[in-house]
């Protein structure tokens, strides 16, 4: 699913954010992310969803090299990876059911299916009763959910959700966690950053990875 | 692939207004000054068509008269207008009697006519009206002098010759001023766009994260660069509109002797232009916003 031999991220601005990554996911493998505020999560995400390329080594994403000059190939390989931005990226001025939909319209889908998809990935995040409102009027927590229905209606193969157990209280956090979890199966893979480590139950994850200063470390496995 | 985007049609459109609707103040802004610069436009071109129909119709009416000697008879008017006629720049030949020359006076001296009066005879000799090309008065005045049974040649070198620079004058500084209105028009509509779609630059790149095709991201924006040129180009339309018909007017009654295009051709021609400027910098105007939001 995806693999990774050396990989190296920095920024124009000189920042080495990755150093000498080397990792392999398999399909349908639970990872989690963990390391403190800086020391390089996201930026591994961006690499897995193309917003950044590595700047030395190689990095495979389900059979896709990730590189500039596969930009457009990138922009397909994304309509089979489910992201839930740190900061959530929602559609604004929309209902929460037009976020959902507006994800993954442009997939070559009927419409009948675009819509059940879009209702039955906010059920699974608890929201239906919320579909037609506003997604400027959730909180915070909802706003989260709404991002997973989002990432999760088009059937990914990878969900990356980025920092999802952010600011919210214990009894939710969890819950958020099981709900990501519950959506890998032996084709879906799924990688969730998190500083939750406490929150962590070592019977459900594959994989528990730690970041320091851009360099990975293999802390347990499930 | 088209398939996908014809069953996403309504969605398209629905977008279009969402994203009017969602920066409502400033697109309304848009809209007006839009309306305004194209109004501009319009009456610089309606401008640059009056005074192309003036210059079109002084050439028109560039003249000479030919009065020929009296004696030659029925056959020789006739066989001298068809050699005029074989000269190079002539475009008209036509016998002015001696009665309708009278009567053209009469015309001319208005409510002074009655002088005419003291005359026992007609005073006026018949003579030959020619309409001339006047890129080549020179050849023509030319071509004349060698023809037999002329007695006469009256031209106003002159004034036919400044009538053709004034003539080409007003063609030039027209046509430069109009490309500069047009030039600045695209320059301020494609600005004006591109700040609306900077507006909704968050959300274009979110869906290039989640794998939406430029194409996909694109026509919304494009719907709304449309609505917003062609809504400017409609009520600059109607202003236009308006404002030639009450021009015409009053223009005709103060300078009659200036010929005016029609009111209804003229609009006619604003309306035409209008839908194409709308049309072409509605298309271009959002293509070039489009692709100056590629991503960070
Ligand atoms: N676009 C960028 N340009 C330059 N430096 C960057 C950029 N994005 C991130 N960084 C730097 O790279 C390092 C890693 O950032 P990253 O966002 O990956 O951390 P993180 O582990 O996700 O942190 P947090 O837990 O706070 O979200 C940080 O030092 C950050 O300042
Ligand atoms: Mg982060």
């Amino acid at each position: 699913m995806i693999e990774a031999k050396g990989v190296a991220l920095r920024y124009p601005d000189q920042t080495l954010a990755l150093k000498n990554i080397d990792l392999e996911i398999q399909p349908g493998e639970l990872i989690f992310i963990t390391g403190p505020s800086g020391s390089g999560k996201t930026s591994l995400l961006k690499l897995f969803l193309g917003m950044e390329y590595p700047t030395s080594g190689y990095l495979e994403v389900m059979g896709q090299l990730m590189n500039p000059t596969q930009a457009k190939a990138i922009r397909k390989l994304r309509r089979r990876i489910g992201p839930v931005f740190q900061e959530f990226k929602l559609f604004p001025g929309r209902t929460v059911f037009e976020n959902v939909l507006l994800g993954h319209r442009f997939l070559h889908m009927p419409k009948t299916d675009l819509k059940e998809n879009s209702m039955n990935a906010l059920e699974k995040v608890g929201l239906a009763h919320k579909a037609f409102s506003l997604v400027e009027n959730l909180s915070w927590g909802e706003h989260q959910r709404v991002a997973i229905a989002r990432a999760v209606a088009r059937k990914p193969l990878l969900i990356l959700a980025d920092e999802p157990t952010g600011n919210l209280d214990k009894e939710n956090a969890l819950k958020i966690l099981n709900l990501l979890a519950s959506f890998k199966d032996n084709k879906t893979s799924v990688i969730i950053t998190t500083h939750a480590t406490h929150l962590l139950d070592c019977e459900k994850y594959d994989k528990l990875i730690a970041i320091h200063h851009g360099v990975l470390q293999l802390e347990r496995i499930g | 692939m088209m398939k996908n985007y014809r069953a996403n049609a309504a969605y398209f459109i629905k977008e279009a207004v969402t994203i009017f609707r969602f920066n409502l103040f400033s697109n309304i802004l848009s809209l007006f000054s839009i309306a305004l610069i194209f109004f501009i436009f319009a009456m610089m071109f309606s401008g640059w068509q009056i005074s192309n129909h003036a210059a079109e119709a002084l050439q028109g009416e560039a003249e000479i008269n030919v009065y020929y000697n009296q004696n030659i008879g029925t056959q020789g008017i006739f066989q001298l207008s068809e050699k005029i006629k074989g000269i190079n720049g002539i475009k008209k030949v036509r016998l002015v009697d001696e009665k309708e020359a009278y009567s053209r006076m009469e015309k001319i001296l208005g409510e002074e006519s009655s002088v005419l009066k003291i005359f026992d005879e007609n005073p006026f000799n018949p003579y030959l009206e020619i309409k001339i090309d006047l890129e080549q008065t020179d050849l023509v005045l030319n071509g004349l002098k060698v023809l037999p049974g002329i007695e006469h040649v009256r031209n106003n070198k002159e004034v036919l010759d400044r009538v053709h620079s004034i003539a080409g004058t007003i063609r030039i500084f027209g046509s430069l001023v109009l490309f500069a209105v047009g030039l600045s028009t695209l320059v301020i509509v494609s600005h004006m766009l591109r700040q609306g779609i900077e507006h909704n630059r968050e959300q274009i790149n979110t869906l290039r994260l989640l794998g939406a095709s430029e194409v996909f991201i694109g026509i919304p924006y494009l719907l709304e660069g449309l609505l917003l040129t062609m809504g400017g180009g409609i009520l600059s339309g109607l202003a236009s509109e308006w404002v030639v018909r009450k021009m015409t007017v009053q223009l005709a009654s103060v300078l009659p002797f200036m010929p005016f295009p029609q009111a209804g051709v003229l609009c006619q021609q604003i309306l035409f232009a209008l839908s194409a400027l709308s049309i072409f910098l509605g298309i271009a105007g959002s293509m070039l916003a489009l692709s100056s939001a590629k991503p960070d």
